[in-house]
């Protein structure tokens, strides 16, 4: 084991060459790469490095890169590819397709508001317009969370009770590009927590069709098979921590990550690094001696309803701040939050950092302010954090 | 300061912030820092502060160090240290939240003296750390990296050990550039606070102004981008004029890319365009072998602009010639011997300054060659009119019907402030071989001057043209219309070397003259009267002066039977018709003086007699080249008439050909040759319109056409008047504007 001061778009790199290679007595790796900024740093990387029965396929757009993916997937191998923004609204329809295919692939995506006008900042709206692709998705707060959550993307997608695909996200620039101190470990160990591929419906000599007609009964038993698959997840997850733990030495963080939540009568819900600014204004209310504390939605899909209706049980007030905007709703977080508070609790939702602004812990106690004063929850609110 | 001294404990989570412009590598230089500092055990981050930057924009970087895990995600507000890698970027705003005591390191060659009474509160540090890079060779001489270095300056000023440094640049890969950053950790120089900290408490959130944000839904306009280049740019783009293939080909001197492109703004802005240099548009515009649309640019791309077609277009629908000279404090009189083209257009050129100019000629008409030569079915007489009356209405001057003895000629030389003299190539080559002297063996000048001066010329039977130049196209198809019942023309080479414009000898094919190539005359065969023309084969050798291949006469003959033969051999100047003693030699005429040296007299050749090139567009040149050495020598202060260099005509490989259609070029409406023999009216009615202008490239002139505005990744070129201003307050000199220039109107120059 190393400790590398790398990127986290260089981490997920080093991630994805390590479960490729993990997969060498197997059918290999592929994946087919586009750049966009700001997660061109890892297909850079990823393409720089020579990998025993691997291929990385530099296509012309991002659609055609998750048709790669697709192949490469379907005919055993390992595949990755990462995107970001109008990256990914383009790849669109075969993100789509991926998961129908109950494909295990994984994808980093970097969090990037959607233009125009262009922004190349954080916003988690890129990949929550995907929610309801069929992918699993996990929201990273730091460097070493992202190289270890794709290690264990691999490892959860290709799960024959799973099988879908893996969608690791973290935040542009704060996480893409920023360095930290990141152990990544040896070949030997990563190939004992992740076992050679072995794809079930994978091609075979024996030509077959792939995705023809399904007819509306077969369609209904089809998408029956991918909740259950979903359904399968929080279990799997659980033993993959496990293995995780033995094999790294270190925790895999969980789905929903608690702070503070012991006593606490007051919650502010965030995803991504906003968390840890959040925490910071947690500390700060605590120390003016309110009961409060947070939660870290780290798994979005599938959601973690039943582990957020336990944390948010003792809550009589909750703010749930969103770095997106679902315009005419509001914070797409908030409104599948509420749907897990205790009845007749004040849940206000928070949209803070659209757009990519600079969120400082003395905005999150503005939030806590407000949320202490209400007297009712009201319609979501934009807070306006400037640069 | 010593290696071994430390800087006070440090706090929980120290933060550096570092400022640099982009290409100066200050994100690797806070990766440095962060690593120095990991390798001493602790925590760190490090990061970049991301916006829309380009190369010379301001950038910042910052880095955390604690001995806790770091957890703070916000960017550096209230740095403990900073670090200013351009010495440009130096104000008093860029320390904003740097706390008391906290090492100010600066990249600068000022001394620590030059500080005094600023930054007082704060460990200044300074090091030169730009000549030390350079010194180094680290980047180019001209953009300089140095993050490596002048991070040896910083792990000094903090307190931090060489091997520490070290082991970090070991780590990283950057070895090489140690000795740099070991020099500067020696040479940085460190003011100690002079001002005690204050209360430290005092750095509390403090929101930083919202600046209002214009809707989406509304046409504003707003400032450009807030990235000042300040002194980081190199190159800058500058609109420049670069001569097009088409002027810089011109013999007469146009300004062709101007008259063509005034063109697809209306005939009388092009006229205007045309006067300045030729009032003979028109004559051009039929006549000239147009070496412009050989030189033009999308001559090989896909057929090159009809430039001459333009010219006539422009001609046939606005007066050329201008209509009113410039007064001029002391005019001066000339007189010009020939009325052919360039005595035409050197009168034209001393009467538009204002002179007093006198056209004389044998003929009684003016034109020279064009009205005694050409064929009126290239050159209807009334267009060769108009535009001599055009001249003359600029008050020349004409003395007709006499041609000029020596000594009247001697004469005009002390009657007149100057003479130019212009008669073109009077001299006739001959036939050295038996039978010349038969009847029916013409000069084909001679034939074509019956036919136009005098009129009712008639020919019968097979006529034989000798030459392959303009004189025999023109002998040729005159011939038909004479009446002759087949016309064959005889030349010495192959078609590929004929000196005739390429469309006559088209157009004569058409009209039925046939063409024996490789076929020398030797003499002639007759009983009193031309019976036949004896031809030897002829094989083609290695080139000559003229880059044609030497025809190499064989013994092979043979008789080409006629009833008549027009020579068309070629012509030369006649000296002999000078006056006793004058010496032509560089266009100007000298006789021997008192003591027999060549004294100068005030007389210039022009047009052929000069230079012999025998067309109508070198001797407009070369009459007005004579006319403004003329005014030189009488006291005028006006630039010489040089020939643009064509060496320096933009490429077609500097025309972006993407911004472009491929179009083929309109072509000139011909009357059918069968209808067109049987009269001496003329054959080619011209362009129907001027919209052939549009397909000009415009290269190396300006069109407006928006593209550098539209391309400009910074917004900041913007219309003014007919041209584009460039804020070059914002410019990165990046390029692209110049890079996408389809015309090579822009130019990257020094900074």
């Amino acid at each position: 084991m190393t400790m590398e001061l790398v990127s986290a778009n260089h981490a997920t790199a080093y991630a994805t060459i390590l479960a490729a290679r993990a997969n060498r007595t197997a059918r290999g790796f592929g994946g087919g790469v586009y750049p966009i900024t700001p997660q061109t740093e890892c297909i850079e990387k990823l393409c720089d490095v020579e990998i025993e029965k691997g291929q990385v396929v530099r296509v012309e757009s991002e659609h055609s890169a998750m048709a790669v993916c697709m192949g490469f997937s379907i005919a055993g191998a390992r595949s990755f590819t990462a995107s970001s923004s109008n990256g990914l609204a383009y790849m669109t329809e075969n993100v789509f397709a991926a998961a129908f295919y109950r494909l295990p692939i994984v994808m980093m995506a970097v969090n990037r508001t959607l233009g125009p006008p262009w922004n190349i900042w954080v916003d988690h709206g890129d990949t929550l317009m995907l929610r309801d692709s069929g992918w699993i998705q996990l929201y990273c707060e730091d460097n070493q969370e992202v190289f270890d959550s794709v290690v264990a993307a691999y490892r959860l997608a290709e799960d024959r009770r799973v099988l879908l695909p893996v969608m690791v996200c973290q935040d542009a620039f704060i996480l893409s590009h920023t360095m930290m101190m990141t152990d990544i470990p040896e070949q030997a160990l990563v190939d004992r927590f992740l076992p050679p591929l072995d794809l079930p419906h994978r091609l075979t000599n024996r030509p077959r069709a792939l995705g023809q007609l399904d007819n509306p009964h077969e369609t209904e038993v089809h998408r029956k098979h991918l909740q259950s698959a979903m359904n399968a997840v929080p279990a799997v997850y659980e033993e993959i921590q496990g293995s995780f733990q033995e094999v790294f030495g270190r925790k895999l963080a969980d789905p929903v990550v608690p702070y503070r939540m012991e006593d606490a009568e007051v919650c502010l819900v965030s995803m991504g690094t906003t968390a840890s600014t959040v925490r910071a204004a947690v500390d700060e209310a605590r120390s003016r001696g309110v009961r409060i504390g947070s939660l870290r939605l780290r798994m979005f899909r599938p959601f973690p309803e039943a582990v957020l209706r336990r944390h948010l049980a003792g809550c009589r007030r909750v703010g749930v701040i969103d770095r997106d905007l679902c315009p005419g709703l509001g914070g797409i977080v908030w409104s599948e939050v509420r749907s897990t508070t205790p009845r007749g609790a004040i849940v206000q939702g928070y949209m803070m950092g659209v757009g990519g602004g600079d969120v400082r812990p003395a905005h999150v106690t503005g939030v806590v302010r407000d949320l202490l004063a209400r007297e009712r929850d009201g319609a979501p609110e934009i807070v306006e954090v400037g640069q | 300061m010593s290696a071994d001294e430390t800087t006070a404990r440090p706090p929980q989570v120290m933060e550096i912030r570092l400022h640099g412009r982009g290409g100066q590598g200050g994100v690797t230089c806070a990766k440095i820092i962060a690593s120095v500092y990991a390798g001493l055990g602790k925590s760190v981050q490090t990061f970049g502060d991301y916006s829309g930057e380009r190369s010379g924009a301001p950038v910042r970087a910052y880095t955390r160090v604690s001995d806790e895990p770091v957890t703070n995600r916000n960017k550096v507000y209230d740095p403990h240290h900073l670090l200013v890698l351009d010495p440009t970027l130096l104000s008093d705003e860029i320390v904003t939240g740097l706390r008391d005591g906290g090492v100010l390191l600066l990249n600068t060659p000022e001394p620590l003296s030059a500080f005094t009474g600023r930054f007082e509160r704060f460990k200044l540090a300074l090091v030169d750390a730009t000549a030390i890079a350079r010194r180094h060779k680290i980047g180019t001489r001209s953009v300089v990296i140095v993050n490596t270095t002048i991070a040896g300056a910083f792990v000094n000023a903090l307190g931090l050990t060489l091997s520490a440094l070290e082991e970090a640049y070991a780590h990283l890969g950057f070895q090489s550039n140690l000795p740099a950053a070991e020099e500067a950790f020696a040479a940085v120089q460190v003011r100690e606070p002079l001002v005690a900290p204050a209360d430290q408490e005092g750095h509390v959130f403090r929101p930083g102004p919202t600046l209002a944000v214009m809707p989406l839904v509304d046409n504003v306009e707003g400032a450009p981008t807030g990235l000042r280049t300040g002194s980081w740019r190199t190159q800058l783009p500058k609109y420049v004029h670069n001569i097009a293939p088409c002027s810089a080909f011109c013999p007469a001197g146009n300004d062709v890319i101007g008259f063509v492109q005034a063109a697809t703004r209306g005939e009388a802005e092009a006229a205007k365009v045309l006067g300045k240099s030729t009032p003979l548009a028109g004559v051009c515009g039929r006549v000239c072998p147009a070496p412009c649309m050989a030189g033009c640019n999308r001559a090989e791309w896909d057929g090159a602009v009809h430039i001459r077609g333009l010219e006539r277009w422009i001609s046939d629908h606005h007066p050329v010639a201008q209509d009113s000279a410039a007064p001029h404090p002391s005019p001066k009189r000339v007189a010009i011997v020939g009325g052919g083209p360039a005595g035409i257009a050197a009168a034209y050129e001393l009467a538009k300054a204002g002179h007093e100019a006198t056209l004389f000629d044998g003929e009684p008409s003016l034109g020279g060659v064009l009205r005694t030569g050409i064929p009126t079915y290239r050159l209807p007489r009334d267009v060769l009119d108009r535009e001599i009356e055009g001249v003359l209405r600029l008050g020349v001057k004409t003395v007709l019907g006499k041609f000029l003895s020596r000594g009247e000629l001697e004469s005009l030389a002390t009657d007149y402030d100057a003479v130019i003299l212009a008669t073109g190539l009077q001299k006739l080559r001959g036939l050295e071989g038996p039978g010349g002297d038969l009847e029916g063996v013409e000069q084909g000048i001679r034939f074509l001057h019956r036919l136009n001066m005098k009129g009712g010329v008639k020919l019968k039977g097979h006529v034989v043209v000798l030459g392959g130049g303009n004189t025999a196209m023109d002998c040729a198809r005159s011939a038909l219309r004479a009446g002759a019942s087949r016309v064959t023309v005889a030349y010495r080479r192959s078609r590929h070397e004929m000196p005739a414009i390429a469309e006559e000898v088209q157009e004569a094919e058409h009209e039925g003259v046939e063409f024996q190539f490789l076929a020398a005359p030797v003499g002639f065969q007759g009983n009193g009267h031309v019976e036949g023309v004896v031809l030897a084969a002829v094989e083609l050798g290695p080139p000559d002066d003229s880059g044609r291949r030497r025809p190499v006469v064989t013994a092979n003959q043979s008789v080409l039977a006629c009833d008549a033969v027009l020579l068309a051999l070629g012509q030369s100047a006649d000296t002999s018709l000078l006056p006793a003693g004058w010496e032509l030699g560089g266009g100007r005429v000298s006789r021997p003086g008192p003591k027999g040296e060549p004294e100068a007299l005030p007389v210039f050749a022009a047009g052929d007699l000069s230079t012999g090139d025998g067309t109508v567009t070198h001797a407009i040149g070369d009459g007005r080249r004579a006319a403004t050495r003329v005014m030189r020598l009488l006291g005028d202060d006006i630039p010489e008439l040089t020939r643009p260099d064509r060496a320096k005509a933009v490429p077609i490989t500097d025309i972006r050909l993407d911004h472009f259609e491929p179009a083929k070029p309109t072509q000139e409406r011909l009357i059918p040759a069968a209808e067109r023999v049987r009269h001496y009216e003329e054959v080619n009615l011209g362009l129907e319109s001027a919209m052939e202008s549009h397909r000009c490239f415009s290269c190396g002139e300006c069109t407006q056409c928006d593209t550098c505005l539209v391309y400009c990744p910074e917004g900041i070129i913007r219309r003014k008047d007919l041209a584009y201003a460039v804020d070059y307050t914002y410019c990165k000199g990046c390029g692209i504007c110049v890079t996408e220039c389809p015309r090579k109107a822009m130019e990257m120059s020094a900074s």
